[in-house]
Parts: structure tokens; C-alpha cells; sequence
């Protein structure tokens, strides 16, 4: 069975053998390395968001394993899987010191990342990551929604929805969507956070952006708070008139955001225009 | 006509939850508060009773399962249910179907449990294993994307706990488990018998084919029940045996009253409980992503694309009737409903004949109980109506006698090594005068038994 295409922003990506696993992986732009980590969706597409970093920095946004085009491993079983994974990547491309940045899912991995590799970034930013326990706050157990009612909470704007949502009619991406829910359910379904982070993101050393969507109906808006608060020294900023998809729902913002903290910090390489 | 096996299933039920519009799942996500101990308390009661009953009434077995967090089966631990009917009944099989054996933390849990229950029952265990339906994987720390991996994992270790001799070390991808030593081992040679449900899957099927286990086709469709048994017995020959009737099972819930016109009656709105609100499962409860593999999901909802087949909870109750999830009658129509199952689809036995069907009132569930045994049950036995197991020569002796003339002298008789004596004391004899050598005891008990 053939991995099904996206009705919009589909664009064929380039794929890099990361010891013996052909990663999907699609890159545009010049100056600072930006490496991209999506989360647990929104696969195949190079979005508005990634266009639009791309006219600013060297924007690289892999497929995880197990998500959009790169297969799922039979070693994957953990977060730890995916570092490793991650630090392959970067020696095939040959990228040593990066900026980090990952959304949801991918925030989450790129803190784990971060706490093992904290000299390699030469800045972090988590999009409503995910990862930390809230104790008076679980939040929504996304696994007991069905596909509704799970759009419904990501996406405050119901038309931007629209324009990266699947035929709901679609066998292939409904088939896709559950292949891509496996692997995150294998990622997380016990716990949903990693204790042992609270400890390990102390030790980061590099300036870190915390993204905040402005009413974040999946994850506890406080989700994002605390990882400010562990994080030594982490600013936040808050996107207006989001919710958890902000990254769709206001793709120019959220890169020009990220983008100007990037390349505003001390002794980066600008690359303005 | 064939002979067939009659297994009385309680799923026990707990019927007084708001009316099925009001939520959108009676699994997960109904809230216990709904749960009143005190109804709770007079139900399991009724229910064990009515499992026990099953002996005395003439069926083939009782069955009892697990299932978590629902209104449609309130049975976390069928063990301490199969425990209480073990000790209440005498010669008749009580089936667990099952365990859910990849939720649980130590599978050799199960295979103690198990073993425990085989002895005290004097070997009339039989043991399902099943991996739980979707939704319970939500009360578990478990993924149920290790699900199937788990359970196949489990299903070796416990195997091997019952028919190796122990402590060896169990090294799995999910279980380690430095010291297995399961005491007591059972009675069953090489082990009870294992029964997996299935819902057409086709790895199940190869592995019950391949084991010699007991598959059991759980509230299906005719068709869909003779696809899996026809696909059964094609595996059994790939093995090289022609597979015994008694290794096809299908549940199928029965209600039986003195015409069709009453059967239906009193038998329809339970029948539709059962269905339209115990199984009442939101999609995303069900199959939680992983549940089924990556293949699986595919085939499973091609299949019901293609078919246009209904959820439980969709399903009328002509659906419900004419597609054959349930036989309702007369006792000459459950009759030709059952010859069917027996004789067209090779069926060996059925679970929830004659059995409640969501939460009846009792009188309810022992009429269909009553009048199932005297009416139909004869009907698939010889001439003298008796179940199988009265026929077979039981696996320990009924009565002290009989096993004291079986096990003759041990091998290794009770024994305690004493300070002092050169001899060992056999625990049977030692406390005789003349077993004592007084100059043994010393102290305060020297004082005490110099005194006489």
C-alpha cells in the first residue's frame, strides 16, 4: 500500500537513509539550520508555516518514524529511539550546532533531544509542547475522541481547517491516520508525560521560546507554562486568536516569531532580509 | 442431528444506567457513579446463583468473563467468580473465557490463579485467554499497540509455567521474570484448555489451528461464523488433523419461551439492551489506534464498508434475528436454529444458551434458564440426556478413599528435621509417646513434659 497524498500542499520529499531507515525529509532556505519536528499529524504537506520560515532560515522538516512517508521501525519503541534517530539525521546531513524547534509531539521530542544534547542547540523552541505532568490538569484524553471531535479542539479556525483536512471519505488517509495514531500511541500512551525532564531541561544551556497558542482547547494552556517554568531562562510568547494548530492556523506569525527570536539572538549568524 | 454443548455465560450486566440517549459510550466513560452497591450486592448474588444452577439444571458448563469500566459486563475478576461457583458445584467445567492476559502486569499471575482454581475444582477449569477489548486498555497503563505482542507472549509464558518443571527464567520482549515457579501446577495434563474468543481475525484462527486451542466466535453474524469455521478446519488440515467440532465454539445469545410469539415478547427489549445499549461503544473506545495492526484495520473496515455492516448499537432486532447474532423462539424453533450451527457450520458447542441476555429480571433469566434445559438441551444428547463430563472418568477421586487408594504411600512424606535427633520426624506420627524422646524437649517445655 502506497502512503496517500494530501489533497493540498502535498510536495514530494527528498529522503535520506538514516541508518538503514529512508527518511522523508523536506528542506528549503539558506542561513541558520532550523531543524522542524511536526507533530503527531499534519504529514506529507510543505505548509504555509514552513514556506514561509524558508525565506528566512535553512528550514529542514524530516517525517518522524512511523508518520507521513518514513516507515515505522520495528525498534522504535521509545523517545529515547527517536534522539538517537534524530542524532543520525543530523550526521547524514552534516549539521552539527542547530536551532531546534518542534510542535506538539514534536516539542516533547525535541525537549528530550535537548536534555540529552543540550551543547548541540544553539537555540530550543517548543509550539504547545507536550510532555509534562499537570497534576490538577490532565487535559483531554485525545485517544477517546473520535476524528470530529478531535479537529474540533485543535482548530480554533474552522476555515484554515479546511484547507489541510482530509476527505473524511478518504479510506487511505483514514488508514494513514491510524497508522500515524500507532506510532504516537506507542510513543505515549503510558505515561503521557516524562517525569524525569522536570530534572534533565534544567541543565540547558542555550536560549529557549516557549509558543503559546492563545486559547488551547487540547492541551491545558498551562501545559506551556511549565515548561517555562522548568526551563532555565525561557521567554514565552503567545500567538493571537489560536488554538493547539496554531501552526496552520497562523502560519506567518508563528514563523515570524520564531524566526525573529532565531535570529535576534546574541551572536547568531543574521540572516536578515 | 449432531450432539452439541450447551455453555450457560453470565456476562452479568448492570441494567440501571440512564437511558442510552443520554451518553455516548456505556464503556470508559459511564461514570461508576451510576453503580449502587446496595443493587450491586442482590445482581452478583442472583448472578453466581444462576451459574451454579447451570450444574444442577443439566448444562455442559458455566462461563464466566472479564471486562472493565462498563454497565455491560461488571466482572473485573472472573477468577473470584469462578472461584465461588468452583466450590459450589461438583463435576461441572467452569470456563474463565477469559483472562485478559496482556492488561496484567505478571502473566504468571494468571497461570497461579488458574492452577489454584484447576485443583480446588478438581480439574474442571477451562481457561480462555483474550486480550481485552479495546476500551479496557484505557483503565491500563498497557498500549494497545503492544497488545497483540503482549498477549501471544503471555499466552507462551503461562504454558510454560504449567507444563515445565519450575524455576527457570522467563526473557521476554515484554515480560522478564527472573524466577517462574508456579505452585501449585494444575491437575490437567498437559494443561487446562484454552479457548480464545476471535472475531474472524486470521492470525487467532492460525493459532488456535496450530495449538489445538478452542476458538470461539464471538456475537457474529451466521456467515461470518461459518467463514471462521471453515477456515479453522483449513488450518487444522495445513496442521494435519481433522479438527474436532468440539474445537468450534460460537456465542450466541437464546431465548427460549413456551411459543414464538411469547419468546419474542418477553425476550426483545433485552436482546436489544444487550446490544443497542451494553455494546454501546464509541468508535474511538473500541478500537484505540494500535488495537488492531496496521493490516488488520485495513481489513477490518474494508470489510465493513464493503458490507455495510452495522455496530452493535445500530443493529435492529430483525437485524438481530435474521442475520443470526441471536436465536429467539419456541423450543422446536431455537431447535432448528441450533441443527444449523451443529450441522451446517460444524459447531461443537455454544455459550450463552439458555443464559441471560442484558439485565433480565430474574425470574426472566431462570424460565429461558429452566425451560432451555428440559426443552432443547435433550434434543442434542443421547437417549439418556446426559452431559458429556458425567461420562468421562473424573481426574482425582471423588472421596478421600478413593484418592487415598490412588496415591499410595509418598515419596516424600511430611517431615520436619528436629535438633537433636538423629532421625528425621515424619509430621504424621511424631507427636505418638512413642515417637518422643523426652531428652529432645529442654527448658521451659523439659519442666512441662516431665511433670506427668
Amino acid at each position: 500500500m502506497s502512503v496517500p497524498r494530501p489533497r493540498n500542499y502535498y510536495t514530494q520529499p527528498e529522503f535520506i537513509d538514516v541508518n538503514g531507515l529512508s527518511t522523508a525529509c523536506r528542506r528549503k532556505g539558506r542561513g541558520e539550520p532550523v531543524l522542524f519536528l511536526h507533530g503527531a499529524g499534519s504529514t506529507r504537506m510543505w505548509l504555509p508555516m514552513y514556506e514561509r520560515f524558508s525565506q528566512s532560515v535553512d528550514f529542514i522538516a524530516p517525517e518522524h518514524p512511523g508518520f507521513g512517508e518514513t516507515p515505522r521501525p520495528d525498534w522504535l519503541r521509545d523517545f529515547n529511539d527517536l534522539v538517537i534517530h534524530y542524532d543520525q539525521l543530523l550526521a547524514a546531513l552534516d549539521i552539527e550546532r542547530f536551532h531546534l524547534v518542534g510542535w506538539s509531539l514534536g516539542g516533547w521530542t525535541a525537549a528530550e533531544f535537548a536534555s540529552y544534547y543540550p551543547r548541540r542547540l544553539k537555540s530550543l523552541t517548543l509550539i504547545v509542547p507536550i510532555g509534562l505532568r499537570l497534576v490538577d490538569n490532565p487535559g483531554v484524553d485525545f485517544f477517546k475522541l473520535l476524528p470530529e471531535e478531535l479537529v474540533d479542539l485543535l482548530f480554533n479556525d474552522k476555515a484554515v481547517l479546511e484547507t489541510v483536512a482530509p476527505d473524511p471519505d478518504d479510506f487511505d488517509e483514514i488508514c494513514q491516520a491510524h497508522y500515524e495514531a500507532s506510532t504516537f500511541a506507542k510513543l505515549v500512551w503510558s505515561p503521557r508525560y516524562n517525569l524525569a525532564l522536570e530534572h534533565r531541561l534544567q541543565r540547558l544551556e542555550c536560549s529557549t521560546l516557549v509558543v503559546k497558542a492563545e486559547d488551547d482547547r487540547l492541551v491545558p494552556n498551562e501545559m506551556a507554562d511549565r515548561f517555562a517554568e522548568v526551563i532555565p531562562g525561557a521567554k514565552t510568547v503567545t500567538i493571537p486568536e489560536t488554538g493547539h494548530a496554531l501552526c496552520i492556523e497562523r502560519p506567518h506569525e508563528t514563523a515570524d516569531a520564531i524566526v525573529n527570536f532565531i535570529t535576534t539572538l546574541p551572536g547568531a549568524g543574521l540572516d536578515v532580509k | 442431528m449432531n450432539k452439541l454443548k450447551f455453555y450457560f455465560f453470565h456476562l452479568m450486566p448492570y441494567g440501571f444506567v440512564p437511558r442510552s440517549s443520554e451518553f455516548d459510550s456505556s464503556w470508559v466513560t459511564l461514570s461508576n457513579e451510576h453503580y449502587d452497591p446496595t443493587r450491586g450486592h442482590q445482581l452478583y448474588n442472583e448472578y453466581i446463583d444462576l451459574l451454579v444452577a447451570a450444574e444442577k439444571y443439566g448444562y455442559d458448563g458455566a462461563i464466566v468473563n472479564e471486562h472493565h469500566a462498563n454497565a455491560y459486563g461488571t466482572m473485573p475478576s472472573p477468577n473470584l467468580i469462578a472461584a465461588m461457583v468452583v466450590t459450589r458445584t461438583e463435576r461441572m467445567p467452569v470456563g474463565i473465557v477469559g483472562n485478559a492476559i496482556p492488561l496484567h502486569g505478571n502473566p504468571v499471575r494468571v497461570a497461579e490463579e488458574i492452577a489454584m482454581l484447576d485443583v480446588i475444582s478438581g480439574g474442571r477449569i477451562i481457561s480462555g485467554f483474550v486480550r481485552g477489548i479495546g476500551c479496557e486498555y484505557f483503565n491500563n497503563p498497557v498500549s494497545p499497540t503492544d497488545s497483540v505482542e503482549r498477549f501471544w507472549e503471555a499466552n507462551e509464558l503461562i504454558l510454560k509455567a504449567w507444563t515445565e518443571p519450575g524455576p527457570f527464567t522467563w526473557q521476554g520482549k515484554h515480560y522478564y521474570i527472573p524466577n517462574v515457579n508456579v505452585w501449585p501446577r494444575p491437575i490437567q495434563k498437559p494443561h487446562p484448555p484454552v479457548w480464545l474468543p476471535g472475531m474472524g481475525s486470521l492470525e487467532t484462527l492460525r493459532e488456535c489451528a496450530r495449538n489445538r486451542y478452542t476458538y470461539m466466535m464471538i456475537f457474529a453474524p451466521t456467515w461470518m461464523c461459518k467463514w471462521a469455521f471453515d477456515k479453522l478446519r483449513e488450518e487444522a488440515e495445513i496442521c494435519g488433523y481433522e479438527l474436532p467440532r468440539d474445537q468450534c465454539m460460537a456465542a450466541i445469545p437464546t431465548y427460549v419461551a413456551e411459543t414464538d410469539k411469547q419468546a419474542h415478547r418477553e425476550a426483545k427489549a433485552h436482546m436489544q439492551w444487550l446490544f443497542n445499549t451494553g455494546l454501546k461503544i464509541k468508535s474511538s473506545h473500541y478500537f484505540p489506534p494500535g488495537y488492531l495492526s496496521d493490516r488488520s484495520f485495513r481489513g477490518y473496515w474494508s470489510a465493513v464498508r464493503e458490507k455495510g455492516a452495522k455496530a452493535p448499537k445500530d443493529l435492529t432486532y430483525d437485524d438481530l434475528i435474521n442475520q443470526g447474532y441471536i436465536i429467539v423462539g419456541s423450543p422446536q424453533t431455537v431447535a432448528e436454529g441450533y441443527a444449523e450451527y451443529c450441522d451446517e457450520l460444524g459447531a461443537g458447542g455454544v455459550l450463552c444458551a439458555g443464559s441471560p441476555s442484558g439485565p433480565m429480571p430474574n425470574w426472566m433469566a431462570v424460565k429461558n434458564m429452566q425451560l432451555f434445559a428440559e426443552e432443547v438441551i435433550p434434543l442434542f444428547r443421547a437417549a439418556d440426556g446426559k452431559p458429556e463430563y458425567l461420562r468421562e472418568e473424573q481426574k482425582i477421586g471423588a472421596t478421600n478413599a478413593e484418592r487415598a487408594a490412588q496415591l499410595g504411600d509418598p515419596n516424600n512424606p511430611p517431615t520436619a528435621e528436629l535438633q537433636g535427633m538423629d532421625e528425621v520426624a515424619d509430621l504424621r506420627t511424631i507427636h505418638l509417646p512413642e515417637m518422643i524422646d523426652a531428652s529432645l524437649y529442654d527448658g521451659v517445655t523439659a519442666a512441662l513434659m516431665e511433670k506427668d
